[in-house]
């Protein structure tokens, strides 16, 4: 370990739960923002559209399944579906309202209301049913929101093909974009409002996860029984964990369609993406913030990197196909390995990895 | 002193098995009331019924004043009851502190904006609550294990944070079941020291289910004795020790 954490003392119960307790991490952190922020000038465009906005939408909607599943332990399968409503709520909202009143920050902050509304009618059957059960209620959401924007054409303003690329009016931000003379529709603008977007919630989710709201999330998780005899409304907080994780998977749904691919489509919502995302979150670890983050990138970006080095040490040998395959089988690989091996994901390594430097070179 | 606790009558069945018949008996404030009989008699039936965790089919629990047939297990917390379980049931997925913070929930008064915030009432509660749960812990004698997750707990240690977990509720009437079950002699001893110290210098009132009588004769005001869902005992541990019902029950008939 390149230091310490010997003779770091806490002197109050506020500085005991922070987020970050060593200076050390701190200046990290803050360092890692900062750059977060400033290197986009030393980027390419197609890096930032290609690999990063795509991973901040699946990473976020990932931490939003990470409050339903991994923190109060409701089992779902309509992360796209919750995506799907952000999506639409966005595009209809910048569509419907009129300019001076609607702006995209504003839009994905309501669609990702709407998103959670749906996401509390949907868990309502999780009040008197767990586990795989509530599985299929959750499934039940990600088919009939899809045939709901299928079946009623004037959520896409009755476009024809099912597919409505999104006008450059709708990246105005009240003319922010003239008043700053930058290009608000060029990706390096959208990577920033997804970048704040995406700290701002992560911060707030990890805020809920060290509070009351969170720990009683936890005590559904565990032992439902035991968490209404200390006090806590069970129902309230499963429909509150569903509020928010749906919240959570809007936001990401509207960030996916309008800051990375630039229309809103069916297609890329249907139930296998809910299960991508399942996928981040088992690898990255149920129950963490940062491991969902870790998640997301590893799932997002193995296809891109092995596609990579076939390019490059195999003269192109492996064609899409291939590339989908064999990622398949990574991940259920990673999934079987980590579900036996370490059941708290990448989080949990990075946490053993820790535990051991600081022991190095002892064993114990 | 008055009875804080009154249950009258209660029936509770399970399709055609009846757990408990008809059983009545009270608590007065501030004692410690042991309940006690063989296995299968409905002792941890009995207190479920009491914070409405099973819901009876006749019969009526008076609690603070208040008469009702059922009520809810969160009402029940609300109106200042807190237990433990028989089979630890703690949450194994977080640490010792996070468990008896959730032993707080019920003086968490801000709202999950403020708290996914940061801001306002919802750090101040966290200080102020950590405050009381501390003095618990350093009650309990667990500040080492502050930070542990509870799953990596000893059984002795898991069934302490579970009274701790209780007792941060500053509840008024305390329901333990089994607080001694699978300890040794020294945790008894101390489990014991605990028990008493929260009954006399806070005066907890406390209902206990336990099989160790020498125990329950040690530190029990009044014993309550239940064999088959039926009520064979009732009264002090020494008048209890006498009852014939109690002898037959636990050593045996000869026929």
């Amino acid at each position: 370990m390149i230091y310490r954490e010997t003779g770091h003392f806490v002197t109050n119960y506020l500085k005991d739960r922070e987020i970050f307790p060593m200076t050390f991490d701190k200046v990290v952190a803050l360092i890692g923002l900062l750059w977060l922020f400033l290197w986009v000038p030393t980027t390419s465009e197609y890096f930032l559209s290609a690999h990063v906005i795509p991973i901040l939408a699946v990473g976020l909607a990932t931490v939003g399944l990470n409050i339903l599943t991994g923190l109060t332990g409701q089992l779902s399968l309509g992360t796209a579906g919750f995506m799907c409503v952000g999506a639409f709520g966005t595009y209809n909202l910048m569509l419907r309202v009129p300019d001076y009143l609607m702006s995209l920050p504003v839009a994905l902050l309501m669609s990702g209301i709407f998103a959670g509304l749906v996401g509390v009618v949907f868990g309502l059957p999780a009040i008197r049913i767990k586990g795989f059960y509530l599985l299929v209620s959750t499934l039940a959401a990600q088919y009939f929101v899809w045939w709901f924007f299928n079946s009623y054409a004037w959520f896409l303003n009755y476009e024809s093909s099912g597919v409505v690329a999104i006008a450059p009016k709708f990246y105005d931000y009240w003319g922010l974009g003239n008043f700053l003379g930058v290009d608000m529709q060029g990706y390096p603008a959208r990577y920033l409002l997804a970048l704040v977007v995406c700290i701002g919630l992560s911060y707030f989710a990890k805020n809920l996860l060290r509070s009351n709201t969170g720990r009683n999330f936890m005590s559904v998780r565990d032992r439902d029984i035991a968490a209404s005899v200390m006090g806590i409304s069970v129902p309230r907080a499963k429909l509150l964990a569903f509020f928010i994780s749906c919240f959570y998977c809007g936001v990401a749904g509207g960030i996916y369609s309008f800051l990375y691919i630039g229309n809103v489509d069916l297609m890329i919502y249907e139930v296998d993406r809910s299960f991508t995302i399942l996928f981040m979150l088992i690898i990255g670890g149920l129950g963490s913030i940062s491991g969902s983050w870790l998640g997301a990138i590893f799932v997002y970006e193995f296809p891109i990197v092995f596609t990579w080095v076939g390019d490059f040490i195999f003269q192109g040998a492996f064609n899409t196909a291939v590339v989908e395959n064999v990622s398949n089988m990574v991940y259920g690989v990673f999934i079987i390995a980590l579900l036996i091996r370490e059941p708290g994901g990448f989080a949990a390594l990075w946490a053993t990895t820790k535990q051991k430097l600081r022991m190095w070179p002892y064993p114990h | 002193m008055s009875d804080i606790l009154k249950v009258e009558n209660v029936t509770l069945q399970f399709g055609g098995v009846k757990a408990i018949t008809d059983i009545s008996f009270n608590v007065k404030e501030g004692e410690i009331c042991a309940v006690i009989g063989p296995n299968g008699a409905g002792k941890s039936s009995m207190l479920n019924v009491i914070n409405g965790v099973y819901l009876p089919q006749v019969g009526t629990v008076t609690y603070n004043g208040v008469t009702r047939r059922t009520i809810n297990p969160r009402d029940a917390a609300i109106a200042g009851m807190a237990r433990t379980f028989q089979n630890i049931a703690l949450f194994q997925g977080m640490t010792v502190l996070e468990n008896i913070m959730t032993g707080r929930n019920l003086f968490m008064k801000s709202t999950w904006l403020e708290q996914g915030l940061n801001i306002g009432r919802a750090r101040e509660e966290e200080r102020s609550n950590r405050l009381a749960v501390e003095k618990v812990i350093k009650f309990l004698q667990i500040e080492s294990i502050r930070k542990t997750p509870v799953a990596k707990l000893p059984y002795g240690l898991q069934k302490r944070v579970e009274l701790g977990r209780a007792l941060v509720a500053e509840p008024k009437i305390l329901l333990l079941d089994e607080p001694m079950a699978g300890m040794n002699l020294e945790e008894k001893a101390d489990m014991s020291c605990f028990i008493l110290e929260i009954n006399k210098e806070q005066g907890i009132t406390t209902v206990m289910i336990e099989h160790d009588m020498g125990v329950v004769m040690d530190i029990s005001d009044h014993v309550v004795v239940l064999d088959y869902g039926k009520k064979i005992g009732d009264g002090s541990p020494t008048e209890v020790m006498a009852n014939q019902d109690v002898i037959d029950a636990y050593l045996g008939v000869s026929h």
